[in-house]
């Protein structure tokens, strides 16, 4: 945890001066309240011997600038602290950012992890602002002040130090061992609690409807129960520290009185010197406080920064953002085999009309790249579809069923090329095992396939390889450049529909962004509306996606629908289904992952997984 | 009580801490005798030790009621939840956050918050009592500067406010940016771009430290000038008393008195400043748990009104012929304006009824108010017998299938429950398999089924007379339609169904349409009834 500061120290400007800086001025804010009542004791002690009026202008001079400054160095280093730690969290966010991105995620299960990425990144505020930052001033006027006590009695001066280690060093850290023995009590009861919460939730209606509100409401209680014993039992360690660090505390003056008393008395130390050495411990609290607190802060701080680290440092998987086909050059006829970011292959058009599965998987295996071969033009005889090789394909769609006569997709008249082809695929997470082997399957131009299968069978990673965002584990896989791909949980970002479109194309023009939506009824949104993805329903975000998909250019000559209809009631869901099927027309092959009955049966074609 | 009474106990504590130490220190320098030191010394110790057991006791204290609290107000937004079951105002993940980690804000709350709002109350009055019963012009300093404090923060509070406010508002959106992205990075990436939009997350966040920094420097203004009275105070009493020490006008061990107590007057109110972030969050945690509560008001309609006591009185409807469902003149407005106005309709025994209308016209409102979910604004609906109810997203335990099957009819045999769930179409689902959170482990279809399988079992087992069904054979193919619908008309019990499915309209004896409220002509909708 150490490292990732000390990194994102040095990702900042002038970090490390900056860091020093916010101790310093720490360090003088805390110095100046120490200083405060140790010089105010020794002012009054002077003056109770009477001396010149003289005498007492330095140390009263002093008192008021201490009294004055404490407050503006104060000010300064909460924000010198906070400028600072707004900066490492900025930084932090850009790496987890590119970390992140540099990942394929589609598919990869990792939704907790996402939502908890964003609350962990915070956690660096904390412990620069709450821990670093109050734990090294905090050191460096705890020692300072031992040492100017050691010149006026250095016994005192050591037990102090000592008080100090044990107050700052020792409770905190057997409070901290205390409380995380108290969470792991508290944390699977917690869960538990949440588990009856939320199967009450959504089951409400159906508990109240067979009279099961009041079993369901003693489970709650039962619950509840031993979750409110579990919290009242660790009440007993909260308070620990705080009242461990006053009699810490005592110890410190006590010795203070003791010694210092009997220096005086035995005439090594001048009177006044007694009350300075018996008042600063006190004004020292305030620093054994911040020493407590930092390490709560610690405890709580260090689990979300371990695992953000554990995420700087993991291998990254698949290829994150999927290469897009140059944009305003290519025409969807003639796709660039080569296209931007994509693995060159080296291959010979031979190899691929031999149906060999062998050299795809070795070219996926020594690029990071996905393999995405155009199939050439001259193959598509061999790539129509055929039932004799696909084991697990149900049915595929009678080739007369689609239009074949479609000069924009053609790249020689007389013939059709397959937009995808999958033989003896073999799919699977990186350094995972596989989950699914032998998938086969052509899909020509318009023509539809559903793909069905058991919840977490790997449909969702079917996709995430046929898009080329995660290598192939074995087999074959050609498919075209341009592929549209719709996830049921689409994102919907916090700006404007038109923006919300242009992920799809940055270079739309509103013209045709209204266009677009228009096909997937959302005529009636304007295009500089602010949306969220809280602010439209989920057919609408769903639609507000599936715009994305019609603005790409060139237009997607494969779309894979993932589960459209999930979530969505089904009048929503009939609704969208008419309207996708109506605005990828006739040409536009498509894969539908779905368990929706009614969508199987408008797909002529079934993969089942 | 306990609270204030262990807050007087520390304000004594501090008074005596600091007499033993002024008159000690005072002594010494007076005798220069090592009398009565060691004693004192021990008292010392002994005084710190029961403050740090004070602070102990009012900790564990605060955190103990805190628990309190946070249970009362679980168990009171659940059962809110349980009297409002269509509430659509609290999603169920919203519900969890707040009834979990939600309250845990109220743990600052009662535990730091509170106890030190109290001692901001009785420290300074009793310290600085203290202070004046021995010396009446230090007092006097603190009795002017104390109250200044709390003026300051209000005045800077309120010039401060509007301004913070609006930065506020800015920086919450440019920080959710970053939260908006992640959470669309897998989309961005499917499109490509996840790379290019890092340049926008990279202004953003400058934006946000810059908006961040701009709202600390005024937010920070109030901790400054609480910090500036509190020592300034101190040092200005410091020098004071010095000066009457030197003229002989006041004695050591008073001025040493006072220079103890006095920064322990301030502190207090200094700590609530800076404890002043868990009464923030703790409040906005109970206002979040008092909003899911308010959610409820479901007023329990009139037993005239709603006759479903026993399924005894159902059969005695059935058999003397009488409606099992009434629907005369009901009305149920939304607070948008959508709802149903003035319906009336009636389900007779054994009679097959769909409900059918567009998109969003109120037909699960309807179902709403014959399960008694809603009540209605005004009319009267009558239920003559048992309802088995099967709603189009249907809830699911966790546990086993045959866990949530049972729930029909608690006292259902295997066998019976088998059964029912064959009839429901449901042949292929084992009545062992796990059902996780949220139904997980089945499909959107066979958790209809294991819906459907529910009500048949109440329809069997528990007699009830009316079938409720929100579109029952949605997601379902032909064939297992065709089962579902055979099966519902086989029960030969009354049935109210929502459906678009025409294998389903066909089975219906008679439609109910409803219309959509909100697209009612104005004159129309200015009609009373």
């Amino acid at each position: 945890m150490i490292g990732l500061v000390t990194r994102l120290l040095s990702a900042i400007p002038r970090g490390r001066a900056r860091f020093v800086a916010a101790i310093a001025l720490g360090v003088a804010a805390t110095g100046a309240s120490v200083a405060l009542l140790g010089v105010s004791a020794w002012l009054l002690t002077l003056a109770a011997e009477h001396p010149a009026v003289a005498a007492l202008t330095v140390p009263a001079t002093a008192v008021r600038m201490f009294g004055t400054s404490r407050g503006a160095f104060r000010y300064a280093e909460r924000l010198c602290g906070h400028d600072l730690a707004l900066n490492m969290q900025g930084a932090l966010r850009l790496s987890v950012y590119d970390k992140l991105a540099r990942t394929t995620l589609l598919g990869a299960r990792r939704g907790d992890l996402l939502t908890r990425v964003t609350a962990d990144v915070e956690a660096i505020m904390d412990v620069v602002v709450r821990v670093a930052l109050p734990f090294a001033s905090a050191s460096v006027v705890v020692l300072g002040t031992s040492l100017i006590l050691a010149t006026f009695d250095v016994a005192s001066a050591v037990v102090l130090l000592g008080c100090a280690v044990i107050a700052g060093i020792v409770v905190p850290w057997v409070a901290a061992r205390l409380s995380l023995r108290d969470d792991a009590a508290t944390v699977p009861l917690r869960a538990a609690m949440a588990d009856v919460v939320y199967e009450t939730a959504l089951a409400a209606p159906e508990l109240v409807a067979y009279g099961a509100s009041e079993t369901q409401f003693a489970k709650l209680a039962e619950a509840d129960a031993q979750l409110r014993r579990a919290d009242q039992r660790a009440a007993w360690t909260r308070g620990l520290a705080v009242g461990a660090q006053s009699v810490v505390m005592g110890m410190a003056v006590a010795a203070a009185l003791l010694f210092g008393a009997d220096a005086v008395v035995t005439g090594e130390l001048r009177a006044p010197a007694l009350a300075v050495l018996v008042f600063t411990p006190l004004a020292l609290a305030e620093s054994f406080d911040d020493l407590a607190k930092a390490a709560q802060v610690m405890t709580r701080a260090r689990a979300s920064l371990e695992r953000v680290t554990a995420l700087l440092d993991a291998a990254p998987v698949g290829v994150g953002d999927r290469a897009r086909t140059v944009t305003e050059t290519s025409d969807r006829g003639v796709p660039d085999s080569a296209t931007e970011g994509a693995a060159p292959v080296a291959h010979d058009p031979a190899s691929i009309t031999a149906l060999s599965s062998v050299r795809i998987a070795a070219a996926a295996e020594t690029s990071q790249h996905p393999a995405r071969i155009r199939p050439p033009s001259d193959s598509s005889a061999e790539c129509s579809p055929s039932a004799a090789h696909a084991p697990l394909l149900q049915h595929v769609a009678s080739p007369q069923a689609v239009p074949q006569e479609d000069s924009s997709y053609a790249t020689s008249p007389q013939t059709t090329a397959a937009v995808l082809a999958l033989r003896d695929l073999v799919i699977g997470w990186p350094d995972a095992p596989p989950l699914l082997h032998g998938i086969n399957l052509e899909l020509g131009p318009g023509e539809r396939v559903a793909v069905t299968g058991a919840s977490g069978v790997g449909k969702t990673t079917l996709a995430a390889t046929i898009l080329g965002m995660i290598p192939p584990a074995a087999g074959e896989l050609i498919a075209d450049d341009s592929i549209g791909y719709l996830a049921q949980d689409a994102h919907i970002f916090a700006t404007t529909v038109a923006e919300n479109v242009r992920i799809g194309n940055p270079w739309a023009t509103d013209d045709a962004i209204t266009a677009a939506l228009a096909r997937v009824g959302l005529s009636y949104l304007d295009l500089a509306r602010e949306v969220s993805a809280q602010t439209l329903s989920g057919g609408e975000a769903r639609r507000v996606a599936a715009a994305r998909l019609l603005v790409l250019r060139p237009a997607p000559a494969l779309v894979i629908l993932d589960e459209p209809t999930e979530h969505l009631d089904h009048e929503s869901a009939a609704a969208l289904m008419r309207d996708l099927w109506a605005a990828f027309g006739p040409t536009t092959a498509l894969l539908v992952i779905t368990h929706d009955a009614e969508v199987i049966a408008r797909c002529p074609g079934e993969l089942r997984l | 009580m306990a609270a204030a009474v262990l807050g007087v106990l520390r304000a004594l504590l501090v008074l005596l801490q600091a007499a033993l130490i002024a008159d000690t220190v005072a002594g010494v320098f007076e005798t220069r005798s090592l009398d009565g030191v060691e004693r004192a010394a021990g008292w010392l110790l002994v005084v710190f030790a029961a403050r740090g057991l004070l602070g102990w006791l009012t900790t564990a204290v605060s955190q103990r009621a805190a628990a309190d609290v946070k249970s009362q107000l679980r168990l009171e937004v659940m059962r809110a939840r349980l009297g409002n079951p269509v509430s659509s105002r609290t999603s169920p993940g919203t519900l969890v956050s707040v009834v979990t980690q939600g309250l845990d804000a109220l743990d600052g709350y009662f535990g730091r918050f509170l106890p030190q709002l109290l001692l901001a109350v009785t420290v300074p009055v009793i310290a600085g009592v203290a202070v004046g019963l021995r010396d009446a012009t230090s007092a006097v300093i603190v009795a002017v500067t104390v109250p200044l404090i709390p003026v300051f923060m209000v005045l800077i509070g309120w010039t401060t406010e509007t301004r913070v406010k609006r930065r506020f508002a800015v920086q919450t959106r440019l920080a959710n940016h970053f939260a908006d992205l992640i959470s669309g990075l897998a989309t961005l990436q499917v499109f490509g771009r996840a790379i290019t939009a890092r340049q926008g997350l990279a202004r953003s966040e400058n934006a946000h430290r810059s908006e961040t920094m701009g709202t600390l420097r005024v937010a920070f203004l109030s901790a400054f000038v609480l910090e500036l009275a509190a020592t300034l105070s101190v040092a200005l009493i410091a020098v004071t008393i010095g000066f009457r020490v030197l003229y002989g006008s006041l004695d050591l061990a008073t001025a040493l008195y006072v220079l103890v107590v006095a920064p322990e007057v301030y502190l207090p109110i200094r700590m609530v400043g800076v404890h002043f972030h868990d009464s923030a969050n703790g409040s906005a945690a109970a206002d979040a748990a008092f909003a899911a509560i308010d959610a409820t008001p479901v007023p329990v309609p009139a037993p005239e009104e709603r006759d479903t006591e026993s399924h005894r009185e159902g059969l005695d409807a059935l058999r003397t012929g009488s409606r099992v469902l009434e629907f005369a003149e009901v009305s149920f407005c939304y607070p948008g304006g959508a709802g149903i106005r003035n319906l009336s309709f009636d389900v007779a025994p054994g009679e097959v009824v769909a409900l059918t209308g567009p998109s969003g016209a109120g037909k699960t409102t309807v179902l709403a108010l014959v399960m008694g979910f809603l009540a209605a604004d005004s009319g009267t609906v009558r239920v003559g017998c048992d309802i088995a109810y099967v709603a189009q997203e249907p809830g699911m335990l966790r546990g086993t299938v045959a866990d949530n099957v049972r729930l029909g009819w608690t006292n259902a045999t295997e066998t019976e429950l088998r059964q029912a769930l064959d009839v429901a179409g449901g042949v292929g689902i084992t009545l062992d398999r796990h059902v996780g959170d949220a139904g997980e482990g089945l499909s959107a279809g066979e958790r209809r089924r294991v819906a459907l399988a529910r009500a048949l079992l109440r329809v069997r087992l528990g007699s009830a007379g009316l079938l409720v069904l929100d579109e029952p054979t949605a997601g379902l193919d032909a064939d297992t339609e065709e089962q579902a619908v055979r099966a519902i008309r086989a029960l030969k019990v009354a049935a109210l169904i929502v459906s678009h499915r025409q294998a389903v309209l066909e089975l219906a004896d008679k439609s109910v349409p409803i219309c959509d409220l909100r697209n009612l002509a104005e004159p129309e909708s200015g009609v009373s009834p």
